[in-house]
């Protein structure tokens, strides 16, 4: 073997990590649970604010948030039970699951500031996790060498600016959910489905 | 490069399918066998004699289980065939110029 094979196979064992750890990454199904919960939280305030349902936001909410979060935590609460560690996860999983960490921890505590003081009602805050959303699915095109990802980082700030200006309004609601479940879910559901790229 | 030992090279990953192999299974922690593959450009019969000589060498475990009732092939790396991957490497870059590796 000489020096020119030499970085060629160092070349291949590079690109094939990065493959691997970019398939670890994205085939967690978070997305596509918080993407439906979400958005069934959106619908059932919908049919509350139309009086279809008598079940009130703060029930659907409690549950559409509560739910995916004790989804996404399964790991830590299964080694809180005593299950074995799983042991060191690849470095860009780590990443998405840090970033997409930060992205639901800011926005649940928003969420509860803004209900507890009311702000919530001026509606404002959905606009506020369509933009958050955005930065998110921005920051994962990077990490997962994925250029599509950019562009529902843009559908999201496009709908931060519908929601925006539809603030107070319960046409947000069904226009939120069908974000929720055309830009969360959605690409969740497309990210499980890739196939890695060739070496 | 003059202290470089050929015979210090992995048998076992010279070739460039199972070094593929075990790369991008470092990478993924754990894959099911038609993501790997598809991820190193193989056929089934390719990819599974592969794989058992991979198995064989206890650099990775073969799992099989029922996923709504299809079978399904998972592949995880072992610890050894984690620490073969990295004395492969080191390999190879004592056969480059210092600091060549990161061009």
């Amino acid at each position: 073997m000489n020096e020119e094979e030499a970085r060629a196979d160092i070349a291949a064992i590079r690109t094939a990590l990065e493959q691997g750890r970019s398939y670890a990454a994205a085939r967690s199904p978070d997305m596509i649970v918080w993407g439906v919960a979400v958005a069934l939280g959106y619908l059932g305030t919908y049919a509350f604010v139309r009086g279809v349902s008598p079940v009130s936001p703060g029930v659907i909410w409690a549950a559409a948030i509560g739910l995916p979060w004790l989804y996404s935590l399964r790991g830590a609460i299964r080694r809180l039970a005593g299950a074995v560690d799983p042991g060191q996860r690849p470095l860009t999983a780590s990443a998405m699951r840090m970033l997409w960490f930060g992205c639901g921890i800011f926005l649940t505590t928003l969420g509860v500031a803004a209900d507890w003081t009311g702000e919530a009602q001026r509606g404002w805050f959905d606009a506020v996790v369509a933009g958050v959303l955005g930065i998110g699915f921005f920051a994962s095109a990077t990490l997962l060498k994925l250029a599509w990802l950019r562009w529902v980082a843009v559908c999201w700030w496009l709908g931060e600016l519908a929601l925006f200006s539809l603030r107070g309004h319960s046409a947000a609601l069904p226009l939120g959910a069908a974000l929720m479940l055309v830009l969360l879910a959605g690409p969740g559901l497309a990210l499980r489905r890739r196939a890695p790229q060739p070496a | 490069m003059s202290d470089f030992d050929h015979a210090a090279i992995d048998e076992m990953l010279s070739s460039r399918v199972r070094l593929a192999i075990v790369a991008f299974l470092a990478g993924a922690g754990e894959a099911e066998f038609a993501v790997v593959r598809d991820a190193t450009r193989t056929t089934d019969g390719n990819a599974g004699a592969h794989l058992r000589k991979l198995e064989e060498a206890g650099y990775l475990t073969v799992t099989k289980r029922f996923v709504a009732r299809k079978p399904q092939t998972l592949l995880r790396l072992t610890d050894r065939g984690r620490e073969a991957l990295l004395s492969h490497v080191a390999h190879l870059e004592r056969l480059l110029p210092q600091g060549g590796a990161e061009r």
